[in-house]
């Protein structure tokens, strides 16, 4: 093992730091074949046409089965025992006084015989003592993501607003459901000492992305972040301290110099140019994900075996943390099995500090497992929050041509008082700020502060909701002020293909912005919209009547995206395919299979997702994709078993083409370098060469058409027969690939035994051959019964582009009708059309409903959902959907609402994610047909009935 | 210490439970998650308002099923009553294992209604009950969106936006003969 490798390093070989691990999702398949013919070899979810007739996890989910995480109790799991614990948490609601303890006395005297005591109570300086702290050194996270205790000791002051500070953990449900019930909204539980102040973490970063481009946009940039850097400044109090410019210095001060002319060009603007400010504020949310956070743990402590049912969308990092935390504890680790349940998290459940919550109760169980599982007012209290955005906009524009000149942003979001993904997300925000518009210059820059709010995190939209709202708003203000067609502004300086992100990077493949604006334009709801105000409002006095457009670009993935496919078949045809994709809602399951289908003609009869182990791969990576050098990157990439990156959770949108990719990948690899070879054979067989040989027929000629292989006028070869071939001839009978994207993906060539040089869109390559195979060649087979073929060549992405910020993007446009009441002050959604880009659909049905939830999502956000930060929010336990407005089916315009997805531009368009940018146009769009409506552009979202009575008061 | 508790008998997915000591206050989703193990009906909000924890309250004097908020209600409601979790909807051989999706099930997983699906049993179970009303009291074909919309309003769904459980229901009832008149 290298040097500097991570504990991911280990994970790959089931081990972590020398413990056993095993990851294992829950439920199983969809049960679809109960409901359709048991004996039919293709699952019965997918239809005599090839397509998915419903999800593969519909059977299990409309039924009731134990799909969640939360469905699952100590009996339902082999091999535990039958009794159980329940516990929960008690929370502070001060972070500017000391702790001090509590104060149980509401639940009653030991010495009562009707008392509520827990059986035992765990508190923070249990957990000093004993070395159980937050894992904030595994996997290179930084110093602090998880905060820096479970629980407040006592004498210190909290962190944040809501922390906890002790749990309770009793053996029967039944008293644990009245103590709970009885502590819920008590105030008096917790004791406090003096006022402290406030003991807030640190700032959490800052970024600054400056780009000059050249006179046109193919010229070469005068600076830019991918030629340059991204610039970080630092914090002097909460004041931010920017690097010193210098037009001769550093790439650093290089930046700086750009960003300094870029003011001095603002500050000279003349008469020529419209200088526009704006400022624009986004609000804390919920993201209210029903199945609230819960983890079921079993620590045994005569064999230091740990085994966890949990929720969580990054399982693997889950695993490395937990031994992190126990390497620093007096608990002894030997093993962990972690059971996944299905789960939904949009995002917040990605490296959650919750499931070492569960753990840790877990751990003091006194050997029986105990379950903890948060009600909704706990899951306010806890679950990580969509960040609040302060955003200062500049935006010049030449007033001749209405070309825009240069986009300044200046953004401050608060993370609350743990780290976890702040300047990440507010990085990613700041680089998502151009939305669909080519900027010749811009500075766009972000500060992320601490706070004694509840934490934020990772929530769908990763900041970029917030900052293209902003400047989606802010482009309808200037056309407003230009006096030009809101569609027409937007025409003129679209983001087309081939042209410079705001980091001086190109995105990948075309932008078809200029079509979903071709078609935004042309809609009635757009077209019609001024005498469809004028008839609305003469028919309805009281009502104002408006249409908004808003058109956005949303990146999809992180910027190192890692997967693991392994496909293969048995001698009888039967397929079988493993995989890390987790099954968040989205769909994965279903995609996954249909994406096998597209290339092979069949799902496979066996899927296992979630998986983890991959011994058929094993790889080491030292886990620092982002801050990798290119020197250290080149050396290490001469080791064939490196990688960047072993394996990426669920997150940002990341299933469909990244997990894909290994996926169709390792599809066309099975048909490449085993399908066809079988079929070469038995073309080949019988005199003169058979009847291949008078053709010219290569792979690029072949399809798989009903379940057979055929192409070029060659017999049909059914797969069940090619499989039975290829196991014969000791061909190659299964294939695991690797995958690494840095905003390009890794290839890699490999000499295939029997196949010969093959370069894959992979970086990493094994095989399993047939039953036929020679004992020499199956001796190879020693990775997890594949032979691993170190790669003869790999081409990594360069390190650089950690600075492009993205270069994958897919775009959606809404118009959206609103009607406002003036009485009520009410704002209503009474229409929507989207028009979304999204590439080849993998299965309509899926995107459509991502679609239709995401518009919903996004219609809370604009009219209904906020939080206070501070005192009064959802720290203080209150909070629940009674008084958090979630958008309902009257809220969404359920029966008007329509939507087109463009078609792909050819049969080989990759899908694109599109789980997160679904949610965003919308948002904008409301702003922006409520200005159209009342004549007043809000700054600020939610548009609440407060806000309106305001404004027309 | 104990808890003061009550026998309670009552007949869930068409058998009979208990009697089992239950405590006097425990809500009726607690009782089905912990004392029967039917985790379907879920928990989300625990104060009646988001309508992921119903289950249908059957009458046996031929009135049509309630939907009830099992997360405000008390376990000791159901006592000498019969009521059908989401357990209870599909058709079940003897291993417990779904031979048959019930009409709404089936249109729901047609329709591609759910993702999570956190949210589907009480909305199966909230478009049964309607499904069972209108064969009682058929509307008009003008009314069946405005029916649904009522009948379904509180449910709250976070991934798919309501259209296609919406659409769904929608199509169980145009397809149902009886439930639409004129």
């Amino acid at each position: 093992m290298a040097k500097g490798m991570s504990r991911r390093g280990f994970l790959k070989a089931g081990l972590v730091s020398g413990v056993a691990y095993k990851i294992a999702m829950l439920a199983g398949p969809a049960r679809a074949d109960l409901v359709e013919t048991p004996a039919s070899r293709v699952p019965p979810w997918v239809g005599a046409d090839g397509k998915a007739r419903f999800r593969y996890d519909a059977v299990a989910k409309v039924t009731g089965d134990k799909t969640f995480g939360r469905d699952f109790r100590a009996v339902d799991m082999a091999g535990w025992p039958r009794e159980q614990s329940h516990a929960f948490m008690v929370f502070g609601d001060r972070a500017d006084h000391v702790f001090e303890g509590i104060d149980l006395s509401v639940l009653g005297a030991a010495a009562d015989a009707d008392h509520l005591l827990p059986d035992r109570v765990v508190m923070g300086a249990d957990l000093v003592r004993d070395g159980v702290l937050p894992p904030n050194d595994a996997d290179g996270l930084p110093n602090g993501f998880y905060g820096d205790v479970f629980l407040v000791p006592a004498g210190e002051t909290p962190r944040f607003l809501g922390q906890p500070v002790a749990l309770l953990i009793y053996h029967d449900f039944s008293r644990y459901d009245a103590a709970k019930r009885r502590i819920r909204f008590d105030t008096e539980v917790v004791r406090w000492g003096a006022r402290t102040g406030p003991n807030t973490p640190a700032n959490y970063g800052t970024g600054r992305y400056v780009r000059v481009g050249g006179d046109r946009p193919d010229d070469r940039d005068v600076y830019s972040p991918l030629d340059g850097t991204t610039v970080y400044g630092r914090f002097d109090g909460d004041r931010v301290v920017w690097p010193a410019a210098d037009e001769a210095g550093d790439a650093t001060a290089r930046a700086m110099w750009a960003a300094a002319e870029l003011d001095r060009e603002i500050a000279g603007a003349g008469d020529d140019v419209l200088v526009l400010r704006r400022e624009h504020f986004s609000q804390s949310i919920d993201a209210s994900a029903m199945e609230a956070d819960n983890g079921l743990v079993w620590y045994d402590l005569v064999t230091g075996t740990l085994r966890a049912v949990l929720g969580t969308q990054s399982p693997y990092e889950t695993v490395s943390s937990t031994v992190a935390m126990f390497d620093k504890s007096r608990f002894r680790l030997t093993k962990f099995d972690l059971s996944i349940g299905y789960t939904v998290g949009y995002g917040t459940k990605d490296h959650s500090v919750f499931p070492f919550f569960a753990v840790v109760a877990g751990l003091y169980g006194q050997g029986r497992p105990v379950r903890l599982a948060l009600d909704r007012f706990e899951h306010f209290r806890t679950a990580m929050k969509r960040h609040p955005f302060w955003m200062k906009s500049t935006l010049v524009v030449d007033r001749t041509t209405g070309a825009f000149r240069i986009l300044k942003g200046e953004y401050r979001t608060d993370g609350g008082g743990r780290r976890n993904f702040s300047p990440e997300v507010s990085l990613v925000g700041t680089s998502a700020a151009q939305s669909v518009y080519y900027f010749p210059k811009s500075d766009l820059s972000v500060a992320s502060y601490a706070s004694r709010a509840v934490e934020s995190g990772s929530t769908r939209g990763y900041g970029t909701l917030q900052t293209m709202t902003a400047t989606e708003v802010l482009v309808d203000a200037a056309a407003a002020e230009l006096g030009i067609d809101p569609i027409a502004l937007r025409r003129k300086n679209l983001f087309r293909s081939g042209m410079k992100n705001t980091q001086g990077a190109v995105p990948g493949g075309a932008l078809r912005n200029e079509e979903i604006l071709d078609r935004a334009a042309a809609h009635p709801l757009w077209r019609d919209r001024v005498a469809a105000k004028a008839a609305f409002e003469a028919a309805n006095p009281g009502k104002r009547y408006g249409v908004g457009y808003a058109q956005v670009q949303k990146d999809y993935g992180c910027g190192a995206e890692a997967a693991i496919t392994t496909l293969s078949f048995d001698a009888a045809g039967r397929l079988t395919m493993r995989q890390q994709g987790m099954e968040m809602g989205t769909g994965l399951t279903t995609a996954q299979a249909m994406m096998v289908s597209a290339v092979l003609g069949r799902v496979p009869d066996t899927c296992d997702y979630g998986a983890t182990r991959f011994p058929e791969m094993p790889l080491v990576s030292n886990e620092i994709p982002y801050a990798i050098t290119q020197a250290e990157q080149d050396r290490l990439a001469a080791d064939p078993h490196w990688t960047p990156s072993y394996l990426s959770a669920m997150t940002a949108s990341n299933s469909v083409y990244y997990v894909g990719h290994a996926t169709r990948t390792a599809a066309k690899a099975l048909l490449a370098l085993s399908l066809w070879p079988a079929a070469v054979a038995l073309w080949s067989r019988g005199p003169a060469g058979g009847q291949l040989a008078p053709l010219a027929v290569t792979l690029a000629d072949v399809r798989v058409v009903d379940g057979a292989l055929a192409g070029g006028g060659l017999e049909p070869l059914p797969l069940d027969r090619l499989a039975a071939t290829a196991h014969d001839l000791g061909l190659v009978t299964g294939v695991s690939v690797h995958t690494f994207n840095r905003w390009k993906w890794a290839t890699a060539s490999f000499d295939v035994p029997g196949v010969g040089p093959t370069t894959l869109p992979i970086d990493a390559l094994s095989v399993q051959y047939g039953e036929g195979a020679p004992p020499e060649r199956k001796a190879l087979m020693t990775a997890g019964g594949f032979h691993f073929l170190p790669r003869t060549a790999v081409d990594y992405p360069e390190t650089a582009l950690n600075n492009a910020g993205v270069t994958y993007y897919t775009t959606v446009g809404a118009i959206t009708e609103v009607v406002v009441d003036t009485a009520t002050c009410a704002t209503r959604v009474t229409n929507h059309h989207s028009i979304l880009e999204c590439g080849g659909q993998v299965v309509p049905q899926l995107v459509s409903g991502q679609l239709q939830g995401g518009l919903a999502m996004g219609i809370g956000h604009a009219l209904y959902e906020e939080l206070p930060l501070y005192e009064g929010g959802p720290s203080d336990g209150t909070w629940n959907w009674n008084r958090y407005r979630l958008p309902h089916a009257a809220d969404v315009a359920v029966w008007t609402q329509t939507s087109e997805i463009l078609p792909p531009l050819s049969d080989t368009d990759p899908p694109k994610g599109m789980a997160e940018v679904v949610m965003i146009a919308v948002v904008p769009a409301i702003i922006n047909a409520v200005a159209d409506a009342i004549g007043h552009r809000f700054s600020e979202t939610p548009i609440t009935p407060a806000r309106i009575r305001e404004v027309l008061a | 210490m104990t808890l003061p508790t009550t026998p309670l008998s009552l007949v869930v997915n068409g058998r009979q439970v208990g009697p089992i000591d239950v405590p006097d206050n425990l809500m009726m989703v607690d009782f089905l998650h912990e004392y029967l193990n039917l985790t379907g009906s879920r928990l989300a909000c625990g104060q009646g308002v988001c309508w992921a924890c119903t289950v249908m309250l059957l009458d046996t004097d031929g009135a049509p099923p309630r939907e009830i908020r099992t997360c405000i209600t008390g376990a000791h409601f159901f006592a000498g009553k019969s009521v059908r979790t989401i357990e209870g909807h599909a058709e079940r051989d003897a291993d417990g294992n779904v031979t048959a999706l019930s009409l709404v099930q089936q249109a729901f997983i047609e329709h591609f209604s759910f993702q999570c699906g956190y949210c589907t049993p009480g909305f199966v179970t909230g478009a049964t009950v309607l499904i069972e009303r209108l064969k009682r009291e058929p509307v008009a074909r003008a009314d069946v969106e405005s029916t649904i919309e009522a009948a379904l309003a509180p449910h709250v769904c976070r991934c798919t936006g309501y259209v296609r459980y919406y659409e769904a229901v929608r199509s169980v009832i145009l397809d149902t003969p009886g439930l639409v008149v004129g």
